[in-house]
């Protein structure tokens, strides 16, 4: 039984630490949870279904043993260590999986998910496309026009419009919120710190949204009141690259003397940033989820259909949002993290370089295998790195 | 304060994975003593042994050092230490106070290689070797031991050829097999040795090209003592390469430059307490994650 009740960054604490506690309550009650990977199927349509979406992460302290049996170890560590808990059993209360072609080991990840014995009643994958073009829009609305068909027939449940503007409604009022939370760390010293944050960040992809939207509002109240602060530090900076869910990097940062005041992850400012924008319809989503949410799995181009290139232009186009970061929460560096083996953000890294290079912006990059344990060696160049910014 | 500062002195410890080095120098700078010494695996008393050699050395007594910085592998067991600096902040000031135009210094010790860029004294950049011997002080060892060959003698011996024969592989173990077998097609062992050194280079320099080697290079840490890598690094790069009459000690002494600068600083700013130093034996907790 619940003995204290916890609320704010102790309860998103709490959930960090067990992130599947909340959907399994649900599961029991008889609600039905579908678990999706990375940020492209749409949780509205999962919310407006009457079910409960459940981000999917892995586990860096968790060693990946049964993957093996699906992979090999040249491939993406962060989608291994997914498979592995899978196969370890720590997703049965799933009652489904729905991804997305982000990228190839995303989809491999579904097929292999589908052929294993934790294959659930539901599995669902959506095609992507790769440009943020007009008739890529389209195309991709109607991938998300047969999910929400293969949701409809899973839950019972037929997706409304009402149904679908109410669970837009629902979460770009958490999108907001988590922009509102972000705004507290512009400050210096900022009023929440980087592992705080992520733990509320995981804490919203593992509950109902209108349960999280309480929680940041909670948060917000909490950070603006508390007197024990985040300390100032010697720097303050931006941690960019793919997903990032385990607060062990940002623990390793902090204690480099830096605050991180602000990301560009997936489980951060990439999955908040963007809201679903009237009519709410499914078109919009298409809109949000392909053209508005800034990944680099997608090719971009300052002008799409020019053959003549501009280097300059092209890398000022795709990464300017990550300038008005810097700019706005006053970086004094980046952090360019990736996983190893992940061919979508190892491309993007000289470019980005090249980038922040010509804006007089200092970058380091490092890279990890997605285990906790593998994150001390980088250590002294991380503490190096905030002692060259000094 | 300032006059009584002036007549103390500041020490660097530098705990390295093989070795480790300490440095005295005065209140303007200069070198007063150093030692280098076998880390070993124990880095505690270690860094209290080579303090206590160094003082020897340069006639003084740990009442007279202001301040301490450690650094290296090691740094976090050094407890009399008053601050600890990463060995790329320091590798990078100790190298430009020798060589103050360097623009880079490559640093390759017993089992990390670095690569630094430096302007106007400061760091700007960097890269290091990851999780891999290849390109260290460690490849050369056990290239020595499969020939049988001191050090020394096998830089020396690497010097009688202009012709080094191709190792093509750069993990440790393969090349080490590629050796043997260049041995057993009765290739030179010059020749070998040179192809050997050629091949520590080119893992090294790959590393510096991703942040452009501009000139002065600065080449230090105990690879840098042998004749052969110091000719490869040269053939490699195509540029001459400047290395510090004891190559071993920058590290350390920037982290004596560096305490010196940072006991003024604090002078200046009325912060400087010195305190009484003894030479504790660090507490190491081993449940703790550090490496």
């Amino acid at each position: 039984m619940v003995t204290a009740i916890s609320k704010g960054l102790s309860l998103a604490h709490q959930i960090y630490a067990d992130r599947g506690k909340r959907v399994r309550e649900l599961s029991e009650a008889g609600k039905k949870v579908v678990g999706y990977v990375c940020l492209y199927p749409p949780v509205e349509l999962i919310t407006a279904s009457g079910m409960v979406p459940f981000r999917i992460f892995g586990d860096m302290s968790e060693p990946i043993t049964a993957a093996d049996q699906v992979s090999t170890t040249v491939v993406c560590p962060f989608l291994r260590s997914i498979i592995d808990l899978g196969l370890k059993g720590k997703f049965n209360f799933l009652d489904g999986i729905a991804g997305a072609h982000t990228c190839d080991i995303g989809m491999t990840l579904i097929i292999a998910w589908r052929d294993s014995k934790i294959a659930r009643p539901f599995t669902h994958f959506i095609d992507v496309p790769h440009t943020d073009q007009a008739a890529a829009v389209d195309y991709f609305e109607g991938q998300l026009n047969s999910f929400k068909r293969h949701l409809e027939e899973f839950s019972g449940n037929k997706i409304t419009d009402d149904r679908l503007k109410a669970a837009a409604e629902l979460y770009n009022k958490q999108r907001k919120l988590v922009r509102e939370l972000y705004d507290l760390r512009k400050s210096d010293p900022p009023l929440l710190n980087s592992i705080e944050n992520l733990e509320v960040m995981v804490s919203l992809f593992s509950l109902p949204v209108e349960e999280g939207n309480t929680l940041v509002e909670e948060v917000i109240r909490e950070v603006k009141e508390r007197s024990n602060r985040p300390a100032k530090k010697k720097t303050r900076l931006l941690v960019w690259g793919p997903v990032l869910d385990n607060t062990a990097l940002f623990d390793l940062i902090e204690s480099a003397d830096a605050n991180v005041v602000v990301d560009d992850t997936c489980v951060g400012t990439r999955a908040f940033w963007a809201d679903v924008k009237p009519p709410y319809d499914m078109h919009s989503l298409a809109q949000r989820y392909l053209v508005d949410l800034k990944c680099p799995r997608t090719y971009r181009q300052s002008e799409p259909g020019e053959t003549k290139r501009d280097y300059d232009k092209d890398l000022d186009s795709r990464f300017n949002y990550i300038k008005k970061a810097v700019t706005d929460w006053h970086v004094n560096g980046i952090i360019l993290q990736s996983v190893k083996y992940c061919d979508t953000h190892g491309y993007e890294v000289p470019n980005l370089k090249h980038y922040f290079d010509t804006l007089g912006i200092p970058t380091i990059y490092i890279e990890h295998d997605y285990s906790e344990r593998s994150l001390a060696p980088i250590k002294t160049r991380i503490e190096a790195f905030v002692e060259t910014l000094g | 304060m300032l006059n009584e500062i002036s007549r103390l002195f500041f020490a660097g410890i530098d705990i390295g994975s093989t070795m480790s080095k300490a440095v005295i120098v005065d209140a303007s700078g200069v070198v007063r003593a150093y030692v280098v010494g076998p880390t070993g695996a124990e880095h505690r008393r270690r860094a209290n042994k080579v303090m206590e050699d160094v003082m020897l050395k340069a006639g003084i007594t740990l009442d007279e050092v202001a301040y301490i910085i450690s650094t290296g592998y090691g740094r976090v067991s050094v407890p009399f230490a008053d601050k600890q600096v990463t060995e790329l902040t320091c590798h990078a000031r100790g190298v430009s106070t020798l060589f103050p135009d360097v623009r880079t210094a490559i640093d390759i010790g017993g089992q990390d290689a670095k690569v630094l860029k430096i302007k106007n004294g400061r760091l700007t950049d960097f890269l290091t070797n990851e999780k891999c011997a290849a390109g260290t002080g460690r490849f050369l060892e056990v290239a020595a031991d499969t020939l049988g060959l001191d050090l020394n003698e096998m830089g020396r011996i690497s010097l009688q050829t202009e012709t080094p024969v191709k190792i093509n592989s750069l993990c440790t173990i393969f090349a080490q097999q590629e050796i043997i077998s260049r041995l057993s097609e009765g290739q030179p062992l010059p020749d070998i040795l040179a192809g050997v050194y050629i091949a520590v280079t080119t893992r090294v320099v790959k590393l510096a090209r991703q942040l452009k080697v501009e000139p002065p290079v600065v080449f230090t840490g105990g690879v840098a003592k042998n004749v052969g890598m110091v000719k490869a690094m040269e053939i490699v790069l195509s540029m001459p390469v400047l290395v510090p009459e004891e190559p071993l000690i920058t590290g350390a002494l920037g982290a004596a430059i560096l305490a010196r600068d940072q006991a003024f600083q604090l002078v200046q700013d009325g912060l400087l307490q010195i305190k009484k130093k003894e030479l504790t034996e660090a507490h190491i907790d081993f449940t703790e994650k550090n490496r």
